[in-house]
């Protein structure tokens, strides 16, 4: 018998893609036999609107790089900015913006895991996450003014000061995570039906991982424990105690796990930022005008560590009030590219959402 | 990794919650509370607005114009002018509110404001004191 | 480190960032040095930045050792024009996509790399859109509509020096009087 080979598109409006992307895909039955990735639905030119734009008013436009988690993209502006134009942060505002990093790492995690279980079916997951990410979101509303684009972590300290009793928030709303994780296993990690679609599918070879440039939890999920918080420390992430969890699988799975023991992280270190927030001090510096703040001409590349991996800026300035260059590094250009397009090969179509959504894929930072 | 048979048990223990009260709103009967702080729409205190168009100049998405004020309401506004924001093109990130020199630009939490037609969404700031 | 700063020219920016310059012939063989002598294995950024009054571009290799605690940017400058610089895919198989998307956005031809077809923008016959000639503003104003009904925008310099000459001349008027 002829086996007939027919090409499919899987997205841009596929419930099972992240965001607004789509892969051609190749079949040969049910089988995948070739992936390309296609970008550009969602290309609002952020790179090309940031040379016209002051330090200041380019700003807010970089926290719409990344939608589910708008924070590393903040930190990293601020980091770069401070850093070209020397400016000092005070404690009190690093710790802040330590608490909202790991705020909103938790919040894309859960965000992760609404998408990562619809892709198997289980839809009650993610009503469950989506409502308890809700709640954060309920936090950085009154700490920030705003629920997803937060537009807080700002060059030279952070915009507001915390609210009266937002610490003692925060606290009950870790303690109620706490045990909802503990309902998370029950549904979902220890879940049989999500178990036997997650092990052994799509997995990552770890031999290659370190020289092909992944990041986050798919060199996390082959055992190699790479972390920018642990190896390149950025605010005071030096100072506080955490672990990196690994799992050695290099599947879907492991990567799910990695996320899950993440979250406990995240938990853990908020609990110590709550410890330690200092009472006093400044949160913001004295900044130049708006016309006036220059940058000198020089470049420098800074990185945090995002809910899924590295996320880096270069920026460059020319001594003007604009800035000359400033690149997006997200995890999910070689994710999306390099690595999605070679590990479909071989897997079933059904396979597609579950891999795609445990990569972390997130096309605006790949086409900003 | 052996899958076993409690996994697949656990999972009904959700069930459980068929029985807890819902967590969401009953929306037109019940409303989520405002949250003072909350980036809304703007509120522009006429009395102390001086009309110098930092809030235009620093607004990245062109989205603020300095209209002709009806009725001058102080006389430190040296050039009759007052914001007019375009909800358009706003993304509410209020750097027009933390360039104002006297603090008369402000957002207040209300947000809700539906309209058939984009074109309408011009909004004049309402005059309230901060 | 220390073994290659003896080698290379490079300069410590931060304590965790290098950077070093190389012409645009030395380019190849000194990524093919640091990928297999050395520890900088990953490449995990290839930025462009166009310096359009010195009439050049700023290619930047970005690479990482293995411990990914230290990164070193190799640096280029090339024309503006008709420029081809040799891939480095066989060096870093990811770089296949960054140099995708370079060429896109700022016509830099790679050789070697035969997958430079359409990275985001599809069927574009503009001039790439990240070289800084290309002017955003023209373009929009050229493709789109703006809004009706914000032709009553002011300026506000103008209204004073209005407001300032009428109150002056109201002054004189009643001077005279």
């Amino acid at each position: 018998m002829e086996r007939k080979t027919i090409t499919i598109f899987h997205g841009p409006q596929h419930p099972g893609i992240t965001g607004n992307m789509s892969v051609e895909l190749e079949l040969t039955g049910e089988t995948i036999t070739k992936a390309r990735t296609h970008v550009g639905y969602l290309h609002r030119g952020f790179e090309k609107l940031i040379e016209r734009r002051t330090v200041i008013q380019a700003f807010t436009i970089v926290c719409r790089i990344c939608v589910p988690e708008p924070d590393p993209n903040e930190a990293n502006f601020a980091l770069a900015v401070e850093q070209l134009a020397g400016i000092e942060v005070s404690e009190k505002a690093t710790y802040i913006r330590v608490m909202v990093l790991e705020m909103a790492r938790l919040a894309a995690q859960l965000l992760w895991m609404a998408g990562q279980s619809g892709s198997v079916g289980l839809g009650t997951v993610g009503q469950w996450s989506i409502y308890d990410r809700d709640l954060i979101l309920d936090l950085f509303e009154a700490l920030t003014g705003g629920r997803v684009y937060h537009m807080y972590i700002y060059p030279g300290g952070v915009r507001r000061e915390l609210p009266e009793g937002f610490l003692e928030r925060l606290g009950a709303l870790l303690d109620y995570l706490q045990k909802r994780l503990v309902e998370y296993d029950r549904l979902f990690f220890d879940n049989a039906s999500f178990q036997k679609r997650a092990i052994g599918v799509g997995v990552v070879k770890s031999e290659e991982a370190l020289h092909l440039g992944y990041v986050g939890q798919v060199l996390r999920g082959c055992g190699l424990k790479r972390d920018v918080r642990r190896d390149n420390p950025y605010f005071n992430y030096a100072a506080l105690e955490f672990d990196i969890p690994t799992q050695s699988g290099g599947d879907v799975f492991a990567r799910a796990l990695v996320r899950r023991a993440e979250m406990r992280e995240s938990i853990k270190i908020l609990r110590q930022v709550i410890a330690q927030m200092p009472t006093e001090g400044a949160i913001m510096q004295k900044l130049p005008k708006h016309r006036k703040f220059t940058l000198p001409k020089e470049d420098t590349y800074v990185a945090v560590e995002s809910a899924r991996g590295e996320f880096g800026y270069y920026m460059a300035g020319d001594g003007s009030e604009m800035i000359r260059r400033m690149q997006v590094k997200g995890p999910s250009l070689i994710h999306g590219f390099t690595l999605l397009e070679s590990l479909l090969v071989g897997e079933e179509l059904s396979n597609v959402a579950l891999i795609m959504n445990s990569l972390g894929i997130c096309p605006p930072e790949i086409e900003r | 990794m052996k899958i076993q048979l409690k996994n697949s048990i656990a999972p009904l223990g959700a069930l459980k919650k068929i029985f807890e009260h819902p967590k969401t709103l009953c929306y037109p009967e019940v409303k989520a509370q405002n949250v003072t702080g909350y980036r809304g729409f703007h509120i522009n205190d006429l009395s102390t607005c001086i009309g110098c168009a930092n809030c235009q100049d620093v607004c990245m998405n062109e989205a603020i114009d300095m209209i002709a004020i009806d009725v001058d309401k102080n006389p430190k506004n040296n050039s009759g002018c007052i914001p007019r924001i375009d909800y358009g093109r706003c993304c509410w990130c209020s750097l027009c509110t933390d360039v104002c020199p006297p603090d008369s630009l402000k957002l207040e939490s209300e947000c809700i404001w539906a309209d058939d037609d984009s074109n309408r969404f011009l909004y004049l700031p309402k005059d309230k004191p901060c | 480190m220390q073994n290659l700063m003896q080698h290379f020219e490079i300069i410590q920016k931060t304590p965790t960032l290098y950077a070093l310059h190389v012409s645009i012939e030395t380019l190849f063989n000194t990524l093919h040095h640091l990928r297999y002598q050395s520890d900088f294995i990953t490449l995990s950024q290839l930025t462009c930045t166009d310096w359009i009054e010195e009439e050049r571009f700023e290619l930047g290799y970005m690479l990482t050792n293995l411990e990914r605690n230290c990164n070193l940017m190799v640096k280029c400058f090339i024309g503006r024009d008709d420029v081809t610089v040799a891939s480095v895919v066989t060096l870093f198989p990811q770089a296949e996509v960054m140099e995708r998307e370079l060429h896109e956005m700022f016509g830099v031809g790679f050789e070697g790399n035969d997958t430079l077809y359409d990275f985001a923008l599809e069927d574009w016959q503009d001039l790439p859109p990240m070289r800084r000639e290309f002017d955003t503003l023209a373009y929009v104003q050229s493709h789109y509509d703006f809004r009706d009904g914000r032709d009553d925008n002011l300026d506000v310099k103008e209204q004073i020096k209005i407001r300032k000459a009428a109150a002056k001349s109201a002054k004189e008027a009643q001077g005279g009087a």
